[in-house]
């Protein structure tokens, strides 16, 4: 297999890497670096477990090949320092299982860079590449609608 | 009374922390030093005798042992209540799915690779795939026994007689489809021998202390020998009450006296674990002229695919909830458990009580409309309150609110 060096800064730490042509950005950030908050629910693009910020715009990193992110900034779940996004979806009891909730929050938080004030179906769209098997969506909608308003300077509601 | 500390408060989840940063820990997110990667050989056929050769396989690098039947140090089953799956298939196949062998190399590419190279023989025999089908004498037998294999029976008042002084009678059949749990997270396990040398089993798992046992009369060894850790469970919905990955792992750890993880994809998930009962349900409901009812006749067929699970209490729930939430004077159910070469159902959400209202109430808005009531006044003319008798004898007291709910329902 051929390997192909590349750099990549992940959560603000510069990376220097030899990767094999074939491995996925999921296994490059799972397997080869244990940033396990990433997680697999399908492996072909469905269920957006894998979601990852790359240069600002979410993918599914079981779609990307690990050479793809050459020279770009990648940010897991343990990149993200936003409490109060975290703690929304905590307050709301949008967490339930959780294998889904690093996606979410990857996908609230790329939403809330670019717009502080999502209507009902802004948020919806913008975790419409999530799935969620346990809660039902609304608890997570409305998490992400307290954490708007909280960036607003809003109260909690 | 004084203000309740928890009852009506919001509660934050004690792990909810971890899991918006990220470091919950899931089975597959578990690493040790020198672990080793299995994968699972599983049926291609409905049903079929099989012949294995495993040879090829280990003569690649990497690869460290093949485990088949043959390899299982105590009893090569396990099961919820009857034992009848096997750990790895000995000599037939019963649904596409079926374990056969499991690899265990140095790597998952290594593994996944070897696949390849485990020569699996089929000699196709005939199948059953309609639990009806399967219900007749001259059917393919799944197991070495008849395929019906659990019949609950309710008897209550007379039926016949019942019929004979309704104004009126709905009759039809319903059918509802499996359904897969597809919980978020696929299933994974990593097992190792800890320092007295019992064997650990992390696995997502909805039964650890059912698990233990079943795995310690698998590897045969006392139970205390066995320890199961859960921990983070994504999801579950019923599907994580089998046995997936549990004694495989084990067996692996305790030959190979050297930790080993195994993660499932979505599509061999789909594969591994249990889906909710198919049922055909053939419904007789009758009813007098003002909307009272008065007979209920049914019979429900729920299909077990290769393997009991929880079946019998599945088909039990399925009749005992039968009449729904409504008072019937004469009653006669009869539900079946059937085996088939679908895949195996079980336990998801519900139990056997969520297939069957589809069923009920469709039946009740029918008789509804023949005689000219609404949906609304139907309901509440025949349904449970304070005091009523069910279908089994049971009398319901306490707090029975379904006259209030169905109230509220007016406004809609
Ligand atoms: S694991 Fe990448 S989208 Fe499901
Ligand atoms: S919380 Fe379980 S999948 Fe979303």
């Amino acid at each position: 297999m051929n390997l192909k060096k590349i750099d990549v800064n992940i959560n603000g730490k510069d990376y220097c890497l030899e990767v094999e042509e074939n491995l996925r950005l999921i296994d490059l950030l799972r397997d080869k670096l244990h940033l396990t908050g990433t997680k697999e629910g399908c492996g072909e693009g469905e269920c957006g477990a894998c979601t990852v910020i790359m240069d600002g715009e979410i993918v599914n990193s079981c779609l990307v090949l690990a050479f793809q992110a050459d020279k770009c900034r990648i940010i897991t779940i343990e990149g993200i320092e936003d409490e109060i996004i975290k703690n929304s979806f905590i307050e709301e009891g949008a967490v339930q299982c959780g294998f889904c909730t690093p996606g979410m929050v990857l996908a609230a938080k790329s939403l809330l860079d670019k717009n502080l004030n999502p209507n009902e179906e802004e948020i919806r769209e913008a975790i419409s590449g999530n799935l969620c098997r346990c809660t039902g969506y609304n608890k997570i909608v409305s998490a992400i609608k307290k954490a708007a308003s909280i960036k607003r300077g809003g109260d909690s509601e | 009374m004084n203000e309740l500390k928890i009852v009506g408060k919001s509660i934050k989840k004690i792990d909810a922390k971890d899991k918006v940063d990220g470091t919950a820990v899931y089975p597959q997110d578990i690493y040790l030093e020198n672990m080793a990667f299995g994968v699972t050989i599983r049926s291609t056929r409905p049903h079929a005798y099989i012949k294995v050769d495993t040879k090829e396989a280990e003569k690649i690098d990497g690869v460290i042992k093949v485990f088949t039947y043959k390899d299982v140090p105590g009893k090569n089953h396990h099961g919820v209540v009857l034992k009848d799956h096997e750990v790895f298939a000995s000599k037939k196949v019963r649904r596409i799915g079926d374990p056969i062998a499991f690899i265990v190399a140095e790597t998952k590419e290594i593994a996944e690779y070897a696949k390849n190279f485990v020569k699996v023989e089929y000699e196709e025999i005939p199948a059953v795939f309609d639990p009806e089908e399967a219900m007749k004498e001259e059917s393919p037998k799944v197991h070495d026994r008849d395929n019906v294999f659990y019949h609950f029976k309710i008897r209550r008042g007379d039926v016949e007689r019942a019929f004979l002084e309704c104004d009126v009678i709905v009759e039809n059949v319903y059918k509802v489809p499996m359904v897969d749990h597809a919980f978020l997270q696929p299933e994974a396990g990593v097992a190792y021998l800890d320092e007295d040398g019992r064997v650990v089993v992390i696995a997502s798992t909805q039964y650890p202390h059912f698990d233990q046992e079943e795995i310690a009369e698998s590897l045969g060894v006392n139970k205390d020998m066995v320890r199961v850790l859960t921990p983070a469970v994504g999801g579950a919905f019923g599907g994580r009450e089998d046995i997936t990955v549990q004694i495989h792992l084990a067996i692996a750890a305790l030959t190979l006296k050297r930790p080993v993880k195994t993660i499932y994809s979505r599509e061999e998930s789909f594969l591994a674990h249990s889906k909710r009962h198919a049922m055909k349900m053939y419904y007789k409901t009758g009813a007098l002229k003002d909307g009272t009812l008065l007979a209920l006749e049914a019979k429900i067929i729920g299909d077990s695919g290769a393997y009991a699970s929880w079946a019998m209490n599945v088909l039990r729930k399925a009749a005992v909830h039968a009449t729904g939430p409504y008072y019937i004077p004469n009653v006669k159910v009869d539900s079946f458990a059937v085996y088939t070469n679908n895949p195996f159902t079980g336990a998801m959400r519900g139990f056997g009580a969520t297939q069957v209202p589809i069923a009920y109430e469709q039946q009740i808005d029918i008789l509804a409309e023949k005689l000219g009531l609404t949906p609304i006044e139907i309901r509440l003319k025949n349904c449970f309150r304070e005091g009523s008798e069910t279908s089994t004898g049971q009398i319901l007291e306490g707090f029975i609110p379904l006259e209030r709910c169905i109230e509220e329902l007016k406004s809609f």
